[in-house]
């Protein structure tokens, strides 16, 4: 029955890819319309947080010996903070794409999936931008000397890492879309949220290791091992933490199925309930 | 059965009044309150269709009209797939394109271009039949030199221009139109009307929700009519026209009663408290046949006598020259009226004008002193069905005649006689906002 579902929904949305594809690209341009620095942005979302951040842990106070990184400061939250904003933007898309579309959804019929995937592809088209300012900035601390940045074929890993946040994303931004076309709060909630969970998903700060209480219950964020990943093979060239990463991945998993299912049984009643 | 591409099988969808729970905090309330063991009120259900039965065979054009409230929306929203049925079944054969809204999906900011790939792929057109119809579509639109302009910027008009234009070719099995005509001008109608005729010559089946029942009979030969969620009638469009006609003239009398009399009804002298049409049998009516005999009554009340009253009524169309003027003073007539409330009745043996909707106004003067004592605006609307005898402002009984000059034998066939195409009834929706 639930398999059924998902096939039935593959199997529709593949019919639909056009459709998608236009509404991830119009996503991305209206974002940048009408703006002075135009694509600009998907870069300076990032490299802004990441100066701020900088300068709070480095500047007014500094709290590198307690944060314990082990690398320039700067690299290690920008690593981060590009997955990271890549999962709050696109989430925070999904949340209001239902409602923001309320004329599609209450006019036209097509698969109601397509609005948060196209807010997730929109975020992802950022992703890829915001990457590429990643090796800008790889390149500048190698060649200054503070850190080696040499390329090792563990990067080969991070599209499966790319994958798996893509499908933790797919089914969580389905589950909130929903949620918030019911229950309009469910928006507020996401907002205050999202702030928290970036501080206990490595982003910015290391997740404690000590065996406390407070470390076990951050162990079961699922995005720990995922931004852990992308620092492991970008930056230190290693593989993944294999036990954390499997994880991260059957929690995608998981997400992914119950959000799809989720969503399709309460997709009919989307048009009465906006 | 086969062959019908749309088929609605005892179909009920209901709504539920009032609203639903829209926030958290509402859920988080109601949950204790059950939790407390108070009991939930449950909101009432409205059924927006109760059991509709009907197909429209494929290559069809079939037209659904109603009063406002007869569920047409809701049986397109059905239709496309937007909204479920609560019972029953809805079957669709073929690929489906709904016009629910122009230029639903939309966005401003996007240029006209922009918006014609993103409207196009909304309604399930291919990227690549895009790219080939685009100067067609833009052609129909009429908005060659703004293409590259947002769309925020256009004017409605042209808004609504494009939003049909790419519905128009997209292609279908089957079409579903709403009400999407009363835009643009005369001439981007007739074209719309074009294009739809073209539609079902090349095989798409269409489905067509309107007011306009001039439009309605120019493209579909078949109608149904639902009336407060069930289909009344289901067959030939000039029968349906009727029968839609019956049923506003329910919608007429299921209104309150006697609407207060607005502020131009009344003067210093007079305060017109009602005009009904009635027909003779003496029953109420909105609508009349041209050729049936019958009646306006006035009721009304004078605030100080008036010796030599004379009363006015004229009928227009819209906003053109009077159609009729009936002045009683022109007929040597002229009432003696003492203060309180008159009812007067002016009665017409028949109304020789096409079908369609027509509006009347009161006019009083006091011929002693030559004083108009009340002029309304032509406010109250008559609906009038010539039974399909002709098009143009007149309707007058005629024979036509003829034959071969040399032989005398008649060259016509009495048969054709009543084969004139159906006329147009226009009757806009806003009758009713009117009456």
């Amino acid at each position: 029955m639930r398999a059924l579902a998902i096939k039935e929904g593959a199997g529709e949305l593949y019919r639909y890819r056009e459709l998608l594809a236009s509404l991830t690209w119009r996503d991305v341009r209206i974002r940048y319309k009408q703006s002075m620095l135009g694509i600009g942005w998907a870069v300076l979302m990032p490299l802004s947080m990441m100066l701020v951040f900088t300068f709070v842990f480095t500047r007014a106070i500094d709290a590198r010996s307690v944060l314990n990184v082990d690398m320039p400061y700067a690299l290690f939250a920008y690593t981060g903070l590009v997955p990271w904003t890549f999962f709050s933007m696109g989430l925070g898309g999904c949340v209001n794409s239902l409602v923001a579309n309320r004329n599609l959804v209450t006019k036209v019929y097509f698969p109601r999936e397509v609005f948060p995937l196209a807010c997730i592809g929109s975020s992802l088209v950022d992703f890829f931008i915001a990457s590429t300012v990643l090796a800008g900035l790889m390149a500048y601390f190698h060649y200054s000397g503070t850190w080696s940045c040499a390329l090792h074929p563990a990067i080969m890993f991070v599209p499966i890492i790319l994958c798996v946040q893509v499908a933790m994303m797919i089914g969580l931004g389905m589950l909130l879309a929903m949620a918030n076309l019911f229950y309009r709060d469910v928006r507020q909630v996401f907002s205050v949220v999202i702030q928290l969970w970036m501080f206990v998903s490595a982003v910015v700060v290391p997740v404690p290791q000590d065996g406390s209480t407070l470390a076990k219950v951050i162990a079961l964020n699922p995005l720990v091992p995922i931004i852990n990943a992308y620092r492991d093979c970008i930056l230190y060239g290693r593989v993944p933490n294999a036990a954390g990463f499997c994880y991260a991945a059957v929690m995608a998993a998981i997400f992914l199925v119950v959000g799809w299912v989720c969503f399709r049984r309460a997709s009919f009643k989307f048009a009465e309930c906006i | 059965m086969g062959t019908s591409a749309v088929r609605f099988d005892r179909v009920s969808k209901r709504f539920r009044l009032g609203e639903s729970h829209d926030s958290l905090r509402d859920l988080l309330a109601s949950g204790f309150a059950r939790l407390l063991g108070k009991k939930r009120h449950r909101k009432p259900y409205f059924w927006a269709l109760r059991g509709v039965d009907f197909s429209v065979e494929r290559g069809e054009a079939v037209g659904i009209i109603g009063p406002n409230g007869a569920g047409k929306s809701t049986v397109l929203k059905l239709l496309a797939g937007i909204l479920c049925p609560n019972r029953g079944r809805v079957c669709v054969k073929g690929r489906l394109a709904a016009l629910i809204e122009v230029g639903a999906g939309f966005h401003g900011d996007l240029t006209g271009r922009e918006n014609i790939f993103l409207n196009g792929a909304v309604l399930g057109m291919p990227r690549t039949d895009i790219r080939r119809k685009l100067n067609e579509i833009v052609e129909f639109a009429g908005i060659g030199r703004f293409l590259d302009t947002p769309v925020k910027r256009y004017s409605s008009g042209m808004y609504a221009r494009l939003g049909f234009s790419i519905a128009a070719h997209v292609d279908p099995d089957i079409l579903l139109v709403d009400e999407v005509l009363s835009v643009g001008d005369a001439m981007f109608r007739l074209r719309c009307i074009d294009r739809m005729h073209e539609l079902v010559r090349h095989g798409t089946t269409l489905v067509f929700v309107t007011h306009n029942l001039d439009q309605m009979q120019a493209i579909c030969p078949r109608a149904i009519v639902l009336d407060r969620g069930k289909t009344v009638f289901a067959g030939a469009s000039r029968e349906a026209v009727s029968h839609y006609m019956t049923a506003m003239s329910r919608a007429y009398a299921d209104r309150p009663t006697d609407v207060s009399a607005a502020d131009h009804d009344r003067s210093s002298a007079v305060e017109l408290i009602d005009v009904r049409f009635v027909n003779s049998s003496g029953k109420r009516i909105v609508w009349t046949r041209s050729s049936e005999s019958m009646e306006v009554q006035l009721r009304f009340r004078l605030l100080n006598p008036i010796e030599r009253l004379v009363i006015e009524l004229n009928l227009r169309a819209n906003a053109s020259d009077n159609l009729l003027s009936l002045n009683s003073g022109r007929s040597g007539i002229t009432f003696d009226r003492k203060a309180g409330e008159h009812l007067i009745t002016l009665r017409i043996p028949s109304l020789p004008v096409c079908g369609g909707q027509y509006f009347w106004n009161v006019r009083m003067w006091d011929a002693a002193s030559g004083t108009s004592e009340l002029d309304t605006p032509f406010r109250f609307p008559l609906l009038v069905d010539d039974e399909g005898r002709g098009t143009g402002i007149l309707c007058v009984d005629h024979q036509w005649d003829g034959g071969d000059v040399r032989t005398g034998e008649p060259t016509y066939s009495s048969a054709s006689e009543r084969s004139l195409e159906p006329t147009a009834t226009r009757i806009a929706d806003e009758s009713l906002h009117l009456l």
